[in-house]
């Protein structure tokens, strides 16, 4: 399966054949055309690792935004120093310091493929927390208060009142932030996971064709910022309050 | 003489230094329409807010039909809650629900009524306001006077004892203060029993059951519309009055 933790495994036969007998190399768009299947695989376990930090981040980063917001003095403290942690140490020292140290040091067997989803995700949640937490902020003091006034619990006035408005306030700050989280899964073929870059790296140092390896790499990481930024953007007009437009667009 | 339906009993809020209340009373009967009435800063909306404790009182106890409030109890406190309609000067409705989910969603979530008896009921309150046929209409959509109407509909729904207005006409056009001033007179005309800011002083006049002036935090004089507006005992609410009916016209509503 694609999924797993070798590059190597998903190679087709044919291809992996000229390799070993040292045939010919492809060149140019041969080289493309040759690749191209083993490539878009690799965007599949992109995507998912993506998809999987993505939904993680929002896990977490919700909660840390409300906490953040409502919660008493010391939870506050607590997750600023979450935030500055996750968002102050970069991401191939925290898979290096995840994988090769603590699951050494704890013993702990995980892919690196689920490694990266969770290194991806608790930094997501870094900042994913904070375009929650300005998405909250913006909303009018008013909104909690007449919740409250119903005899809400603040527990009920965040979950029907306040984060339905501030999660749609956030999807283009969500937005922006899958389009950093694609780019950035591409440093988890550090730790060998089989996304797009690490297969690219793989067939270009053993078919010396580097640049429309790359090339096609990059075209695919556009391609998909593109997608799910589309995406984004569709789901922004569908959940669009009616009437609500605080920029008269 | 039966008991206050509501007794609030000498309630003060400090912001930093600055005594925003200072030991404000008010009995107030089944029934009553107060009016409250003085300049902005006085602390009208603050001891409105402090009723409900949307502003938590430093000092000072509240009774709801003789039972005390215990409002460091959240389960207390939500069921009082419950009990005491608030109306907001800049509506405060729900910007993502329509008109009728707005006045839905407190008795769902809330009082964990049915949705279909809920939604039956907020169809009858939106109705009452006279806004049936604009239920499925969004805030955003909908005018000033509109939106006040379904923040009422959204609070009788409830069930309320007492109703607390904070200026309910200020943040209107005034063609669309008539509108709301008509709904809150059925209302008393009904029975409600109602705590209001405002500066419709014909309004307040002809309905309210007392004025009662505030400046400074205190209650400075309280009585009858015609002992407040022609004979009162205070400088400053004589003063504070014959200003407020040089901007709000007529006296007698």
């Amino acid at each position: 399966m694609f999924l797993g933790p070798s590059v190597f495994e998903g190679v087709p036969a044919e291809f992996r054949e000229r390799i070993f007998r040292g045939d010919r190399m492809p060149e140019g768009l041969t080289a493309i055309a040759d690749a191209l299947p083993y490539l878009l695989q690799g965007s599949a376990v992109t995507l998912v690792v993506v998809a999987g930090a993505m939904a993680l981040g929002l896990f977490l980063g919700v909660p840390l935004a409300a906490g953040q917001v409502y919660g008493p003095p010391a939870l506050r403290r607590i997750i600023g120093v979450y935030v500055w942690f996750f968002r102050g140490i970069p991401l191939l020292v925290f898979l290096f310091l995840f994988y090769f140290g603590l699951c050494t040091a704890l013993d702990i067997n995980l892919s690196a493929f689920t490694v990266a989803i969770i290194v991806l995700g608790l930094i997501s949640s870094a900042y994913q927390s904070q375009i929650f937490r300005g998405a909250i902020l913006s909303l009018p003091e008013g909104q909690l208060k007449a919740a409250r006034a119903l005899g809400m619990s603040d527990l009920k006035a965040i979950a029907f009142i306040i984060l339905p408005q501030a999660l749609r306030l956030s999807i283009p700050g969500w937005s922006n932030e899958y389009s950093i989280i694609l780019k950035d899964s591409a440093v988890t073929y550090a730790l060998g996971v089989a996304e797009i870059m690490a297969r690219a790296h793989f067939v270009a140092t053993r078919t010396y064709q580097q640049l429309p390896l790359y090339l096609t790499a990059g075209i695919i990481f556009l391609v998909l910022t593109w997608i799910g930024t589309k995406s984004l953007r569709a789901l922004e007009e569908r959940v669009r309050i009616p009437g609500y437009s605080p920029h008269g667009m | 003489m039966s008991e206050p339906i509501l007794r609030i009993e000498n309630v003060s809020k400090r912001y930093g230094r600055k005594d925003v209340l200072k030991g404000a009373s008010l009995d107030v009967n089944r029934g009553d329409l107060k009016i409250l009435i003085g300049p902005s800063g006085a602390g009208k909306s603050t001891l409105l807010q402090c009723i409900n404790f949307l502003v938590r009182p430093d000092e000072g106890r509240i009774w709801l039909e003789g039972k005390e409030v215990h409002y460091h109890h959240k389960r207390d406190l939500y069921a009082y809650r419950q009990k005491v309609g608030m109306i907001f000067q800049d509506f405060n409705l729900f910007d993502h629900l329509n008109a009728l989910e707005n006045v839905r969603i407190g008795m769902v979530k809330v009082k964990g009524m049915a949705r279909a008896e809920a939604n039956e009921r907020a169809v009858m309150e939106l109705e009452r306001v006279g806004l049936k046929e604009h239920m499925q209409k969004y805030p955003a959509q909908l005018s000033g006077g509109q939106k006040q109407r379904v923040s009422i509909a959204r609070a009788l729904a409830m069930d309320p004892k007492v109703m607390l207005l904070d200026e309910p006409t200020s943040a209107l056009d005034p063609e669309l203060i008539g509108e709301v001033l008509s709904v809150i007179r059925d209302l008393g005309n009904n029975g409600m029993t109602m705590i209001m800011a405002t500066h419709q002083i014909g309004f307040a006049s002809s309905l309210s059951s007392e004025i009662v002036f505030m400046e400074d935090g205190q209650i400075i004089e309280r009585g009858t519309p015609e002992k407040i507006f022609f004979d009162a005992q205070n400088a400053r609410t004589r003063e504070f009055c014959s200003k407020i009916t040089d901007l709000y016209g007529e006296k007698r509503g």
